[in-house]
């Protein structure tokens, strides 16, 4: 009796601590992510386009989930090549989060070259994983439309080039803006580790 | 992003057209739409404002239809804004202050770079300290070179007023009476440095861009008349999300910069034009405080006796920090 005593006594206080601890550290990570939560821009701008399967894609579609939503070319030689294979790095190291939790769309700057067929040899050439990213296409005016709202600028300067901002937003899952990543010289664990953190959001 | 070509007409055409066919072009969608369409900015003779030259198409992304560049001295440029005739602009550090001091309404909204300026000696000029008893040439009293020269010598333990003969030159450059002998130093400003090492002219005592303590604060910040800060919030932050985004393009993309700076008739030499955006530090406007320039300029124009006012009367009436501390985190890069 005396010794079952002592155990339960052992365990409520064994209990008492590991709450007492978990007390101690959900306070300060509490206070940190408050602190280093990302901004809300404001309501993410909509688009319904084509993708490289021919499929209507809209926005909304990835409502529930992270969405990181960016402007490339296929034809692009500079920087382009360079952004799609940064965020597709980033997307291996997703993991099983990839598709499932998080998704990647990259809008052309360039629609009347880049066609559904075109965009799908692209993506093809960096070995993406089709279930979670999206190229996606459309007629000139709403794609313009959907670039400018993004506050991306584009325009064809000849010789089949697009001068172009470079410009990556993360939508979290309720479909608001939160930051932009300017260029092509985005740290990609940062890149990363701010999509991750909009999936721990509530 | 400069229209003056007809590369750029056509492609502005073309945009036009498409922005007819969806209706009338919705600005950036995060915030609401710019109190106003209109904003002016001011074109100087100097590059080292490139990001503001770059930034026009930028600019109708967020919102801002009406789109003009006011011709200005880059010396006095502050006056224009004063005046009303500019509503934001990229300016220098030092002259800022000054105007502000002297009452002139202007809020400093952010700083954009680092590393614009440059002092030019003769042979018998090693440092700043060297200028005493010299002529130095600017364009004027009250000018961006004499008010950050007046600074920087007085940073150095000169009398500014009494050490240097100064030499107002508002007709012919100082950087040509320089390269006529007829003045000691001078200080340049891009393209005048890129220019005087083509020619192999004189050499260089300060490198802002490189030299400490002014490599550690901005030259170049982005300013606005006060009653446009105040009357269109909106439209400020949407002017400094487009100037920086141009600032980042100047990084990333120099060669594109530097040519549309020339199609745009804003420089004529596309070397000078992409030397200085190679030299100048584009790339800090996230990585130093504002404040800190305004406080180390301040204390060197009041050392001068330039200004009366303190450098927390300056931080608190005339600057505006909460659009750049928005933006620093709403646009990573």
């Amino acid at each position: 009796m005396r010794a079952a005593l002592i155990a339960t006594l052992v365990v409520l206080a064994g209990a008492m601590l590991l709450a007492a601890r978990d007390a101690v550290n959900e306070q300060p990570r509490t206070t940190a992510d408050s602190e280093q939560a990302l901004p809300t821009i404001g309501a993410a701008p909509g688009f319904t386009l084509t993708s490289q399967d021919g499929a209507r894609v809209s926005l909304r579609d990835f409502r529930g989930k992270v969405a990181a939503v960016t402007f490339i070319f296929a034809s692009c030689s500079s920087t382009c090549p360079l952004l799609t294979a940064k965020m597709a790095q980033v997307q291996d190291e997703l993991g099983s989060d990839f598709g499932t939790r998080i998704a990647f769309v990259s809008i052309t700057v360039d629609p009347e070259h880049d066609t559904p067929e075109v965009l799908k040899r692209y993506a093809q050439t960096y070995d993406v994983d089709r279930a979670g990213w999206s190229f996606l296409t459309g007629s000139p005016p709403l794609v313009q439309e959907v670039i400018r709202r993004y506050g991306v600028f584009a325009s064809k300067i000849g010789g089949g080039d697009v001068d172009h901002t470079n410009l990556t937003s993360l939508v979290d899952r309720r479909g608001m803006l939160r930051v932009q990543y300017l260029g092509v010289r985005f740290d990609p664990e940062e890149f990363r580790h701010d999509l991750l953190s909009l999936l721990d959001e509530p | 992003m400069i229209t003056q070509s007809r590369r750029r007409f056509l492609a502005m055409a073309s945009l036009a057209n498409a922005a007819a066919l969806v209706g009338a072009p919705k600005p950036h969608a995060a915030d609401a739409p710019p109190e106003t369409t209109t904003i002016r900015l001011a074109k100087i003779p100097g590059i080292c404002i490139a990001p503001q030259y770059v930034a026009e198409e930028l600019l109708r992304v967020e919102g801002f239809t009406d789109i003009r560049y006011v011709a200005t001295t880059g010396a006095y440029q502050h006056e224009q804004i004063a005046h009303g005739e500019v509503d934001i602009s990229l300016h220098f550090a030092a002259p800022t202050i000054l105007a502000m001091d002297g009452g002139a309404p202007i809020t400093v909204l952010a700083g954009v770079h680092v590393g614009c300026f440059e002092l030019f000696g003769n042979e018998d000029i090693r440092s700043i300290a060297d200028l005493k008893g010299k002529i130095v040439g600017v364009q004027g009293l009250g000018s961006s070179p004499h008010v950050f020269l007046t600074g920087m010598a007085s940073y150095v333990g000169l009398d500014p007023m009494k050490d240097i003969h100064w030499i107002f030159s508002p007709s012919v450059k100082p950087m040509e009476l320089f390269a006529k002998g007829k003045i000691d130093a001078f200080l340049g400003f891009p393209p005048e440095p890129q220019e005087m090492r083509a020619r192999n002219i004189g050499h260089v005592i300060v490198n802002s861009s490189v030299d400490r303590p002014w490599s550690q604060y901005f030259c170049c910040m982005l300013i606005g008349h006060t009653d446009f800060v105040h009357r269109y919030p909106i439209a400020t932050k949407r002017a400094l999300r487009a100037i920086l985004k141009a600032t980042d393009l100047c990084v990333s993309e120099p060669g594109r910069v530097a040519q549309l700076m020339v199609d745009g008739g804003f420089t004529a030499h596309l070397d000078y034009a992409l030397q200085t955006l190679n030299e100048v530090p584009y790339g800090v406007w996230r990585d130093y405080d504002p404040e800190d320039t305004i406080r180390f300029y301040s204390l060197r124009l009041r050392e001068a006796g330039m200004i009366k006012s303190s450098p927390q009367k300056i931080i608190a009436e005339g600057t505006d920090w909460r659009s750049l501390n928005e933006l620093k985190r709403e646009l990573k890069g």
